[in-house]
């Protein structure tokens, strides 16, 4: 395993050691595909500067051609979504508005994401992106976009109950606070608590029909997840984190963990399990009671008080030096370092697009999307080629990695 | 001379159940034929993957699609052969025990396809990445695109769904091999022979051989089925591998799984032969 940094939060590592790109490469890592218009594409997407309201996700045109069953890829590339419902929010609470869109400084940050089952036979992660997960309260505080990581374990059913469900707890507890005034630590703790109280109540189980446990036991106990959340404000980035998925901001080429792994084995959470009456032991590593290697988890009631759902929660102030933020599962941490994750998306994100449109046959009106959603591109890129770092270093778990592009100013490119 | 021997050698007349020694034997020879054909594949995937090449994708077209055919054809041979004998495709004596000892009903586990893959994607991108970084394109698997790593993904947890299912049904075959029909059987026969063969039991043995016989070809029929949904989804899922690959990316997969295949029953050759030797001098020590 390669070395796995996990420092005091806010502590810096030193700068990340990847060549800068040089300007003579800068062709694309990938090829382009035809883009396919799915969900809200009635939108006019003509918009300038790609702050367009339509999800684009990409199909191989041999997907189509082979009469396959087509399916959703994991690997979303969406920008912008959030940028006219922000605006018009603030402006008249109307949905449908879409002046002065040119005028906000704030628009969703632009993110990609990749999510494999990897090397193992089970698929635990769930990915979640929310961006303006507010917007349609107009009440509430906007420019607000929540991504999450959620690492089951046992089964898939709580990780997914956490990406179902996280982001409206989190916007019903932010909802009593009036705007920019939101104690977010408090917020987030109750949005864990409560989460982690409804993954137990099994009323509506039989929806989680891939369910590998089968829900056997009225309570399944022996079942729980990780849970990473960031919380990306106009001028704020607040992460909770609870077990071993990790959040790195990525400032100026250096890694800033924004989230510390609660091991068994960290001094202060072995120190906390002991303290409840709880026992560390290794056993193929340091696992509560011989059993889990994480010391906070969503779920796993047959571990309680031992390992707890409460998060801890770091808030940052965002700079103009951010670059982006990487959140991801121990798929990913355990094999890559911050400071290489780090170094992998920043050169994506850095790398230039090239002028001409994709020369995919009959793409005429995909090379559109493609162009305006360049910059998603290059964080898609950069999730999918640490993921497959991932792969190649033999990680043998699943991967699930979410770059969110922090560079407020277009003049980057 | 290879493709000749291997379709001759299938081409063999429908044998009755009772002769199973030549259908084994006969499936021995194609088998040895089909890796000579494979080996000379790979000699040829690898000369159309050398970079000196000049990289038309097209061109590669027709050597993938000779290499997809010929795997087919290994399928159609197994099928023919498991009809006359489908207990030789559960212990095939063509496989080395190191093969054998990792077989999943009587042939390689689909999902292993996807670490062939994610093990031959990792070795070319962590030789490249300095590149891939840069934003430069290989062309080889490190270049899966995300599109084709989410139809990789979508595909493999479906071959897992799949195999599982198939696990499943294996298994509860294997049950039945202690249903009530056998449990009666296997006593009646055992309390005949005890008997010692009353007038009544010489005249019901005919009847009962003939019962055991429909109680076996029953659990053959069984075992065939499986096999066959095994073979298929082992083959639809190394075509839809190939799908979804480049045709350069395509051939860089099918070289690493000949490349496996080869050297794996090559070095489960040379354990048998050593286990072989061993053997040998023990009995001519034993009957010094």
């Amino acid at each position: 395993m390669a070395g796995i940094c996990c420092g005091v939060v806010g502590e810096s590592e030193p700068s990340a050691p990847v060549e800068p790109s040089s300007r003579g490469s800068r062709l694309r890592i990938l090829e382009p595909r035809p883009f396919k218009f799915v969900a809200d594409a009635a939108v006019t997407p003509s918009l300038e500067s790609g702050r367009k309201r339509q999800r684009v996700e990409a199909f191989p045109s041999e997907e189509i051609e082979s009469g396959r069953e087509l399916r959703k890829p994991r690997v979303e590339e969406e920008k912008g979504k959030g940028a006219s419902e922000i605006k018009v929010a603030r402006a008249d609470g109307s949905l449908n508005s879409r002046e002065n869109l040119q005028a906000e400084p704030q628009e969703c940050p632009k993110f990609g994401l990749t999510s494999v089952c990897g090397r193992r036979r089970d698929m635990e992660d769930a990915v979640s992106t929310e961006p303006s997960f507010c917007s349609e309260s107009p009440q509430k505080p906007n420019g607000l976009h929540l991504f999450g990581v959620f690492d089951g374990h046992g089964c898939s059913h709580v990780a997914i109950k956490c990406k179902k469900r996280m982001h409206e707890i989190v916007r019903e507890e932010i909802g009593s606070y009036k705007e920019s005034s939101v104690q977010w630590k408090e917020a987030m703790e109750r949005s864990f608590a409560r989460m982690d109280s409804e993954v137990q109540e099994w009323s509506d189980v039989a929806k989680t029909s891939s369910c590998r446990c089968e829900l056997q036991t009225p309570q399944c106990d022996a079942v729980g997840s990780t849970a990473v959340v960031a919380i990306v404000t106009p001028d704020k980035i607040i992460v909770s984190n609870c077990g071993d998925s990790r959040a790195v901001l990525c400032r100026n080429g250096v890694a800033i963990p924004l989230s510390s792994d609660h091991k068994p084995d960290r001094p202060d959470e072995l120190e906390r399990i002991q303290n409840a009456g709880g026992r560390v032991i290794y056993w193929d590593g340091a696992r509560v009671l011989g059993v889990l290697a994480m010391s906070r988890a969503i779920g796993d009631n047959y571990l309680k008080p031992y390992v707890i759902p409460d998060p801890e929660v770091t808030i940052v102030d965002r700079t103009a030096e951010d670059e982006c933020l990487i959140l991801a599962s121990d798929g990913l941490w355990d094999v890559v370092s911050n400071d290489t994750a780090c170094g992998v998306a920043r050169m994506c994100l850095r790398a230039q697009r090239p002028p001409s449109p994709p020369r995919s046959p009959g793409s005429s009106d995909l090379a559109v999307g493609a162009n305006a959603e360049s910059s998603d591109k290059a964080c898609s890129d950069a999730s999918i080629l640490l993921t497959k770092l991932a792969l190649a270093r033999h990680s043998t778990d699943n991967v699930s990695v979410v770059v969110v592009d922090l560079k407020r100013d277009p003049q980057r490119r | 001379m290879a493709a000749a021997t291997s379709s001759t050698a299938t081409a063999n007349p429908a044998r009755r159940n009772g002769s199973s020694a030549p259908e084994r034997e006969s499936f021995h020879k194609f088998f040895e034929c089909w890796l000579v054909e494979q080996n000379q594949h790979l000699h040829d995937l690898v000369s159309a993957s050398s970079p000196a090449r000049d990289a038309d994708d097209q061109a590669l077209r027709p050597l993938i699609d000779r290499v997809i055919l010929h795997y087919e054809h290994y399928y159609k041979a197994k099928s023919r052969s498991a009809k006359q004998n489908v207990l030789a495709m559960f212990s095939p004596t063509w496989r080395s025990s190191l093969e054998d000892a990792f077989l999943w009903i009587g042939g390689w586990r689909p999902s292993m396809a996807f670490h062939l893959l994610y093990s031959k994607s990792g070795l070319q991108l962590e030789a490249h990445l300095a590149e891939l970084i840069r934003g430069l394109t290989t062309g080889d698997l490190a270049d899966l695109s995300p599109s084709q790593l989410a139809l990789i993904d979508d595909l493999q947890k479906s071959t897992i769904r799949e195999e599982k299912a198939i696990t499943e049904k294996f298994a509860k075959h294997q049950e039945t091999v202690a249903d009530a029909s056998m449990v009666e059987l296997s006593h009646a026969i055992t309390e005949m022979t005890r008997a010692g063969g009353g007038e009544a039991a010489v005249e019901n043995a005919p009847a009962m051989e003939e019962e055991v016989e429909s109680a076996l070809a029953a659990k053959e029929e069984g075992l065939e089925e499986i096999l066959h949904m095994a073979d298929d989804l082992r083959l639809r899922t190394l075509k839809e591998v190939l799908n979804i690959l480049s045709p350069i990316q395509a051939v860089h997969f099918l070289i690493a799984a000949a490349e496996l295949h080869l050297r794996i029953h090559e070095w489960g050759k040379k354990k048998d032969e050593a286990q072989a030797q061993i053997h040998h001098q023990e009995a001519y020590a034993t009957a010094q």
